[in-house]
């Protein structure tokens, strides 16, 4: 399913219950369902950050997919695709690395990139295109692989 | 929603889906801590790293004041994003049991 959402932070409650049918309806487990989420904001508030004059909206997509015998079968796997589109804004990789020292002392942490740096950590597959305007980010989780 | 309001026992409850959207509200509480304080994360389903930010920026005011922050009843979703950002080794953290 797609839709778009005005580039508001106010879209990040509909932006939730858009994804948790989704997820709810395709019996998605807590372990992607979390990851999912968090990346779906990450992502999301990103953009509205680094793109907050672009007139257009955020065009999110969700997908589930099976593999297994049976496509409803409980132990096929699943694995849950967010598309977010963003038509007009600026370039940004994020899956470009950038350097997050998580184990540095409380004085010299500062909470920038941490959301880029989970995202890295939390997905099984993150993909980023440029071309003409347009950014696309793929973030991919797939039951399995429930580290959160 | 989110939620955030003092429990009977002096402990700060926080409630609900702490996203971007809430970091005001968030921020505008916490910023009235003073001393050592305990945060019941018994019912918070969720935080982002807006969320983190605030409990960051928290700890280093209240460090600076030789007290800080304990969080307790941290779910296994929370605590792992935690562990990812490192933060395990800058608060004291006690996991939902």
């Amino acid at each position: 399913m797609r839709r778009d959402f005005p580039r508001s932070l106010d879209s990040l409650s509909p932006l939730y219950e858009f994804a948790e049918e989704i997820l709810e309806t395709n019996e998605i487990s807590p372990g992607v369902r979390f990851p999912v989420h968090l990346a779906m904001e990450e992502l999301f508030v990103n953009m509205v950050k680094y793109n907050p004059d672009v007139p257009t909206d955020i065009t999110v997509e969700v997908t589930v997919t099976f593999s297994g015998e049976a496509s409803n079968d409980a132990a096929s796997s699943k694995e849950v695709t967010v598309t977010l589109v963003d038509d007009g804004g600026v370039e940004f990789d994020v899956t470009a690395k950038r350097h997050v020292n998580i184990d540095a002392p409380l004085e010299e942490r500062t909470p920038g990139g941490l959301g880029i740096h989970l995202i890295q950590n939390l997905a099984d597959r993150l993909e980023y295109t440029y071309k003409d305007g347009r950014g696309e980010v793929i973030f991919t989780k797939g039951s399995g692989n429930e580290d959160v | 929603m989110f939620e955030i309001e003092y429990g009977d026992n002096g402990e700060v409850v926080c409630r609900g889906r702490l996203d971007a959207a809430q970091c005001e509200k968030a921020q505008g509480f916490m910023d009235g801590l003073v001393g050592a304080s305990t945060l019941d994360f018994a019912d918070l389903e969720y935080i982002s790293s807006a969320g983190l930010g605030i409990l960051l920026k928290t700890q280093k005011r209240l460090v600076g004041s030789s007290s800080g922050l304990r969080i307790i009843n941290v779910n296994n979703h929370i605590r792992d994003v935690f562990r990812y950002s490192g933060f395990h080794t800058i608060f004291d953290i006690e996991a939902k049991e």
